[in-house]
């Protein structure tokens, strides 16, 4: 599914459609240069899932932790070296029983579980606008995929 | 002799406090039946002040801290192992490191059969490591292992001897196991995490041996290891 926004609102209420539909156990790859919105979409997520903290870059903590409702781990390995310290973050036990968002996860994809939601957003020819583009992947999905789909394509026509 | 002792290897916390005749006192908090998520980092320091206030005992009187070290949950390690680390350089005690699987291991050593350790290890996949029983003990007669649960039961017919698998590597994955038949006995919940009470017992003989590491040379057992880096050119684009 491919959206175009204009704004940061807008692309925050991209993540929050994705979000309705984001349970513990999903994982959510996020792709897109500097700028590119990858943790304002995650804000938009964050907010539909309950969480009622302010949602920051995790780009200095690594990881950030929201307990509300559905448990979120928001991680962003933009300052990861080493294959190792992407071993070291435990991914797998935070997917116990969170939703897990991983900015950049996109560069170390063939890493990462295979079942997942890819998010990739693109700076567009306007400087406030942006492609993003929604693919969920795995079979765990495959009840839920129809419906996302749906959504995402409700506020393309908006 | 005063001992601390640390085991968050797995979604259980746990703290134990030991003199040369035996243990004093242990808190454990968490387990794979509780659905939430672990509160290793939140959890374990006012498990070890509760501990301590209960018991008498004051950080400043601790002679050593022992610390499981895995292989195990990568969130629950880097607490506890960092919490040892902290905790031993400021009161200037060594640290004795104890494999976790070896705490698995220990309390089923009355037994002619094998003992396969197990630890969930997510990804499909568990630690292991297989021990025999002898005078005193059990000695590890396998490498520390990272695997799927397929591995570690060829790795069992192979060896065709009695065993008994404890941990929650083969509470996760029953029916895998469930193939052994007749020679193999799973033991329950009760031997779901490290004992405390191992951990207790063979750092008080380590420390009699004065087997200790100190505190900047203790590391966490990590069996999934990798020496490649991240392909970051894009970064630069």
């Amino acid at each position: 599914m491919m959206l175009t926004t204009r704004g940061g609102h807008e692309t925050e209420s991209v993540g929050a459609a994705l979000g309705e539909f984001l349970r513990e156990g999903d994982l959510v790859v996020l792709g897109g240069d500097l700028g590119a919105g990858k943790t304002t979409f995650v804000k938009g997520v964050a907010r539909a899932l309950g969480v009622r903290d302010p949602v920051t870059s995790p780009t200095f903590t690594i990881v950030q932790e929201y307990d509300g409702p559905v448990p979120v781990a928001h991680v962003d390995i933009y300052r990861l070296q080493r294959v190792q310290e992407l071993h070291d973050l435990g991914l797998e036990e935070m997917l116990d029983d969170r939703v897990v968002l991983v900015e950049w996860g996109d560069v170390v994809a063939p890493l990462l579980p295979s079942e997942r939601v890819e998010v990739q957003l693109t700076i567009g020819d306007a400087p406030d606008m942006r492609a993003i583009e929604i693919v969920a992947h795995g079979p765990g999905w495959d009840a839920r995929r129809d419906a996302l789909d749906t959504a995402l394509a409700a506020i393309r026509g908006t | 002799m005063l001992l601390l002792g640390i085991d968050t290897s797995t979604r259980r916390v746990g703290v134990v406090l030991a003199n040369e005749h035996g243990m004093l006192g242990r808190v454990e908090l968490g387990s794979s039946a509780d659905r939430r998520p672990p509160r290793h980092a939140e959890n374990l320091a006012p498990a070890i002040a509760w501990c301590c206030e209960k018991c008498d005992v004051k950080l400043s009187q601790l002679s050593a801290i022992a610390v499981g070290t895995g292989p195990g949950m990568f969130t629950g390690l880097r607490v506890g192992v960092t919490t040892a680390k902290v905790l031993a350089q400021s009161l200037r005690v060594p640290v004795i490191p104890i494999p976790s699987l070896d705490l698995l291991a220990y309390p089923l050593r009355f037994t002619h059969a094998l003992v396969a350790a197990t630890i969930d290890a997510r990804r499909h996949e568990v630690y292991w490591a297989i021990y025999q029983p002898v005078p005193g003990g059990v000695q590890r007669v396998s490498e520390y292992e990272l695997g799927g649960p397929d591995e570690l039961v060829a790795e069992l017919q192979a060896r065709a001897h009695d065993v008994i698998l404890c941990g929650d590597g083969v509470l996760r994955f029953p029916d895998a196991f469930a193939l052994l038949g007749g020679r193999v006995a799973i033991a329950g919940p009760a031997h779901a995490s490290p004992s405390l009470t191992a951990l207790a017992e063979l750092a008080a003989a380590r420390f009699e041996r004065e087997e200790f590491c100190p505190p900047s040379e203790v590391l966490p057992l990590y069996l999934r290891q990798s020496d490649a880096e991240i392909e970051w050119e894009r970064k630069g684009a």
